[in-house]
């Protein structure tokens, strides 16, 4: 039986049905058309579905469409505003941290919950907000650089 | 892979989820984070008739502390539990433990109730239906055979829990509502031993808080763990120690060590406690505990990892743990 959930995507009032076993990744995906949320291992392990849930940073694919009801959901669609790139979005492309790009919006996300939580990152808090988002590219040094400079903007 | 059908049910009370389950027994399954059961259902470990959320019961969430019992309702999610000033003011050692568990993306979602109801892990279990297809029915999935040791009718799944080792070294208890009543468990005795059957709580139980007492008189308390990847993995082997120190003679007063990713329960290694009981602490005596906690552990090969192997660590992460709570120089 399906359900009907109410939820704000990218700033977006929806109202939706969903099946209740269907997840998150799922029906931004398949119902939304939203594809910067990635299905990769599908298990909670690779980060590269990541979203954020009222703010906070989680895997999409072990979250219940059902359970978003009444919440706010940021993408990777929902970073750039009035055609104007994140500032994070910006400073992966200056550092050069993206190569394949899976990992990509999901790295994003992770660091932007963290940033907007607290502003004043050490390194080590920088990769563990990353600790979930699995890169089989970079090596992560371009990553932690690029997360590193906004962090610094921000606090100068 | 996707979920299997289910019919979601999210009752607004306690009472409410309850009856649902009293009437629905051995039909439903209980969801609160949903970070280690929405795997378990993509790989068909279950399929349950009914999935019952507890996302409406508001009471079951929050920290609280009363007459020194520090009270944690079974909703908590990890990153509430490391942000809370009362559990990072009376309890260090569990937000260093809650930091441990699975990745940032899990601590927004998994809750401490989910996490003590960890479900046991062998490699032959936690696979896809596809994969598990290839052998005979495992014990652990209802079967007659044990693939790691070939022994019949006896399941020896791992739990590889990262909170319950420290909650039990520290004392607490558990909570259990059915729609009979309530019953409080030491942690201790909520867990089995027994793989297929990992912990006493009933298919009409609910675990609805953790207490136990707000550490005192110097007592102190942490939890190491060795995974293979440091961002994400269970434990290889996690080890909880709490410790109290007798201030003026310096002599150990109370100490308990308990391992997890160890056997199919949390195991205390009271052996080893007992060589330190009343004793100063000195290097050479906390390496012949570390020795006897190796000892004490029965880890069975449900992973790639060789029991040998997690005995070694057992033993080293014993002896850095309490060093590091006695404040002794390597």
């Amino acid at each position: 039986m399906k359900k009907l959930i109410k939820l704000t995507v990218n700033g977006i009032q929806r109202e939706i049905e969903v099946e209740p076993r269907q997840t998150l990744l799922e029906v931004l995906r398949e119902d939304l058309g939203l594809t910067g949320a990635k299905k990769g291992c599908n298990q909670g392990e690779c980060g590269a579905c990541t979203v954020l849930l009222d703010g906070q940073a989680v895997s999409s694919c072990l979250v219940l469409a059902v359970r978003a009801h009444g919440k706010t959901v940021l993408t990777a669609e929902g970073l750039a505003t009035d055609g104007q790139l994140h500032a994070l979005q910006q400073a992966f492309i200056a550092h050069g941290a993206v190569q394949c790009g899976f990992c990509t919006s999901g790295m994003l996300l992770s660091a932007k919950a963290l940033l907007d939580r607290n502003p004043h990152l050490t390194t080590r808090e920088i990769e563990e907000s990353i600790d979930g988002n699995i890169c089989r590219c970079t090596g992560y040094v371009k990553i932690i650089e690029a997360i590193s400079a906004v962090a610094q903007n921000k606090n100068s | 892979m996707h979920l299997p059908r289910f019919q979601y049910q999210e009752p607004g009370s306690l009472a409410e989820a309850l009856a649902l389950l009293a009437e629905n027994q051995g039909r439903c399954k209980v969801i609160a984070g949903g970070t280690d059961l929405l795997v378990a259902l993509k790989q068909r470990r279950h399929l349950p008739k009914y999935l019952v959320s507890l996302d409406k019961l508001v009471p079951l969430k929050g920290i609280r502390e009363i007459d020194s019992v520090v009270t944690i309702g079974a909703l908590t999610t990890m990153a509430e539990l490391i942000a809370a000033p009362l559990i990072q003011d009376k309890l260090p050692g569990l937000v260093q433990a809650a930091r441990e568990v699975g990745s940032p993306l899990h601590r927004s979602l998994a809750t401490i109730g989910g996490n003590l109801c960890l479900d046991t892990r062998c490699r032959f279990y936690n696979q896809s239906s596809f994969w598990r297809s290839a052998r005979p029915t495992c014990c652990k999935m209802g079967g007659k055979v044990c693939h790691v040791t070939n022994k019949q009718n006896a399941c020896f799944a791992t739990y590889a829990g990262d909170l319950a080792p420290l909650l039990i070294a520290l004392r607490a208890s558990v909570k259990l509502a059915s729609s009979r009543g309530e019953r409080v468990l030491p942690l201790d005795r909520f867990y089995t031993d027994n793989g297929r059957h990992p912990n006493q709580a009933q298919d009409t139980e609910i675990l609805t808080e953790i207490q136990m007492p707000a550490p005192a008189g110097g007592v102190t308390g942490t939890y190491k763990k060795y995974r293979e990847r440091a961002a994400i993995d269970f434990p290889v082997v996690g080890v909880a120690v709490a410790l109290q120190m007798d201030q003026p003679t310096g002599t150990c007063r109370d100490l308990k060590i308990v391992i997890t990713g160890a056997g199919s329960r949390p195991v205390e290694a009271s052996l080893a406690a007992q060589k330190l009981l009343g004793q100063e602490l000195r290097s050479e005596l906390i390496a012949e505990a570390a020795t006897t906690a190796a000892k004490e552990i029965r880890p069975v090969k449900t992973s790639h990892i060789t029991p040998r192997f997690k005995r070694q660590i057992t033993s080293l992460l014993v002896e850095e743990t309490i060093k590091e709570l006695g404040g002794i120089d390597r």
